[in-house]
């Protein structure tokens, strides 16, 4: 077992800490019954006789985060009533003004756009899959690109560097609108198809299937010229060693420069990804719920222009995070430098 | 036993890079565990010649015999003649490199580095390309390096490395290719001792060098190049001692002198 250094050892206690608080503050967050108990008289009258009718006048959200919770009551018609509450640490805080009006929208909204409560296809959960996925589609086919592009044979050579050149030259948007819009039509199928006609996802499931493509095709041309210039920049010795050696082309490419490359790749591609995830916004053009809908969404139905503070630092912690994993790749290859 | 007179003999190379002439007209015959020494000026054309031996440079024409088969023919940069291809690749292997600059393979421990081509190429077993690797290390006095990565060794470290992998391919032949040139001086001596054991043993040996010393100790013949041209050619003494050739007698004044 490697003996772990005082930096990461400090690190793991903080996180350790930082979840053992979470999840006793979790514990501490008052329910929805606790928060309803709050509600004026008025307000838990029509909750009652809510129960037994079929048609509700009262619109109860009840939104928990971690370790506050937000609890929103609205009832419409002549007598309009609106009552808003956040929990927190056994405490019900009334949210109708001042902070808490603040803290109880900044609440409700991250809750949204994280996406809890509902599908793959929503929110948060999107942005971050459709950007893992997109990297690793593109990393892949960025490879053949890449040692297709450096072949001096001009079969290989030709239509590697015209794709690169076409997805390098265009904007993902209008490919994005070509393989949603324009690709269907040539060929007589819709997205959507492609999945099951009573699953009542296959809609999303169709645009997340398309944005994945127009995405992963995208990214494949930039992750050509990063993994291209890996590899060219490995030292010409190293070949000359390799042939002297007696190995084949393909065998001092996947046993001596590819190996080596990777190392150097890892920086370019995590910039790749962050630009990927900050792209993904543009799956609003197609209707995909994703942070950036969401909040778009939120803003024009709730008239509320706060929703964008949440949407920026969900994007940033969401960097962040993921900056830190590639960080910690590039130390586990550093080895030998 | 095999039939020939020559483990390596060319005729008639030449090598030009567009206008400039590199190589004129070289030739060169190899008896079986000869050492030869290259010596001369830099841009005489010593590397590129030794290069063009292990097909790293392509060379204009002339003719490559290894172990009296041809094994190149080429004519104004055009192939005449060459040996199928895996014929070529098992004659080429019976020469190992060794280069100035090292070239080890950062990625892989000292013992990969030189199990790898022995894997990937002879396709031995793992237990039997260990062994020899660790004979070899032994050998070129590193075996307590086996498992550290090549950025931790000094560089004549690296390079007896080198010389180790390079003959765990089992050549018959080694090219040096100025091997202590990059190496500062206290540690060209380490460097040497391993050539001069391996001449010893009987390897066929062609150095490119500019360590007149080892030259002098070790070389059964010293090759004096400049202008891509053999300019003179002798056992050390005749060369040191005689120089017959006006470029020979100074470039050996010029480098007694540095």
């Amino acid at each position: 077992m490697k003996k772990l250094s005082k930096k990461t050892i400090i690190t793991i206690i903080i996180c350790l800490v930082v979840i053992a608080a979470i999840v006793v503050l979790n514990r501490m967050m008052p329910s929805q019954e606790e928060m309803i108990e709050n509600a004026s008289e008025k307000m838990e009258k029509m909750i009652e006789k809510d129960e037994t009718r079929s048609r509700k006048r009262v619109t109860v959200t009840y939104n928990d985060l971690f370790i506050v919770s937000y609890l929103s009551l609205s009832s419409s018609g002549a007598n309009e009533m609106r009552e808003r509450f956040v929990g927190f640490m056994n405490h019900t805080y009334n949210a109708d003004e001042g902070k808490m009006k603040v803290t109880g929208q900044m609440i409700n909204y991250t809750y949204r756009m994280l996406g809890r409560g509902q599908n793959m296809m929503y929110g948060a959960k999107l942005t971050i899959l459709l950007t893992t996925l997109t990297t690793l589609i593109g990393v892949f086919l960025g490879t053949f690109l890449a040692l297709g592009k450096i072949s001096k044979r001009k079969i290989l050579n030709k239509p590697c560097s015209g794709y690169i050149f076409f997805f390098r030259g265009t904007p993902l948007l209008i490919q994005l609108f070509v393989i949603y819009f324009t690709i269907p039509k040539i060929f007589g199928f819709a997205w959507r198809d492609l999945f099951d006609a009573s699953d009542t996802e296959s809609v999303y499931k169709g645009a997340f299937l398309a944005a994945l493509i127009a995405f992963g095709l995208n990214s494949g041309a930039y992750c050509a010229e990063i993994i291209r210039a890996a590899i060219q920049s490995i030292d010409k010795g190293q070949y000359e060693a390799a042939k002297a050696l007696g190995m084949s082309y393909g065998k001092t490419m996947r046993k001596v420069i590819i190996p080596q490359s990777i190392r150097r790749m890892i920086p370019p591609v995590c910039n790749e990804f962050i630009m990927i995830l900050k792209d993904a916004s543009l799956v609003f053009a197609i209707s995909l719920l994703d942070i950036t809908t969401i909040s778009k969404t939120i803003m024009t139905s709730e008239g509320s222009y706060m929703v964008f503070i949440p949407a920026l630092i969900i994007y940033l912690i969401i960097t962040a995070f993921f900056s830190f994993i590639f960080n910690k790749i590039e130390e586990r290859f550093s080895i030998y430098e | 036993m095999d039939n020939y007179e020559y483990i390596l003999e060319t005729e008639h190379v030449s090598k030009n890079f567009g206008d400039l002439v590199v190589l004129k007209d070289i030739n060169l015959k190899v008896k079986k565990g000869e050492v030869i020494c290259i010596i001369g000026p830099s841009g005489a054309g010593k590397s590129t010649y030794l290069r063009s031996l292990n097909q790293l440079e392509k060379i204009t024409s002339g003719k490559i015999f290894v172990r009296g088969d041809l094994f190149l023919h080429r004519e104004n940069d055009k192939t005449v003649e060459k040996l199928a291809k895996e014929e070529r690749q098992k004659l080429l292997l019976e020469m190992g490199m060794v280069f100035q600059r090292f070239n080890l393979f950062p990625h892989l421990t000292v013992l990969d580095n030189i199990m790898l081509a022995p894997l990937q190429v002879r396709q031995e077993n793992k237990e039997e390309a260990r062994k020899t690797a660790l004979e070899l290390l032994k050998m070129v006095g590193l075996e307590e390096k086996a498992n550290e990565y090549p950025n931790k060794l000094s560089g004549g470290q690296q390079q007896r490395v080198a010389i180790a992998r390079a003959l765990a391919m089992k050549p018959e032949i080694m090219l040096f290719d100025e091997p202590t040139s990059a190496l500062d001086p206290e540690l060209v001596g380490g460097v040497l001792q391993v050539m001069k054991d391996l001449a010893k043993q009987g390897m066929t040996m062609l150095v490119v060098t500019h360590e007149m010393g080892f030259a002098k100790e070790v070389a059964d013949r010293v090759i004096f190049m400049a202008d891509g041209v053999i300019m003179e050619e002798g056992t050390p003494e005749e060369v040191f001692n005689n120089p017959k050739n006006e470029r020979t007698k100074a470039f050996l004044k010029s480098i007694l002198n540095a």
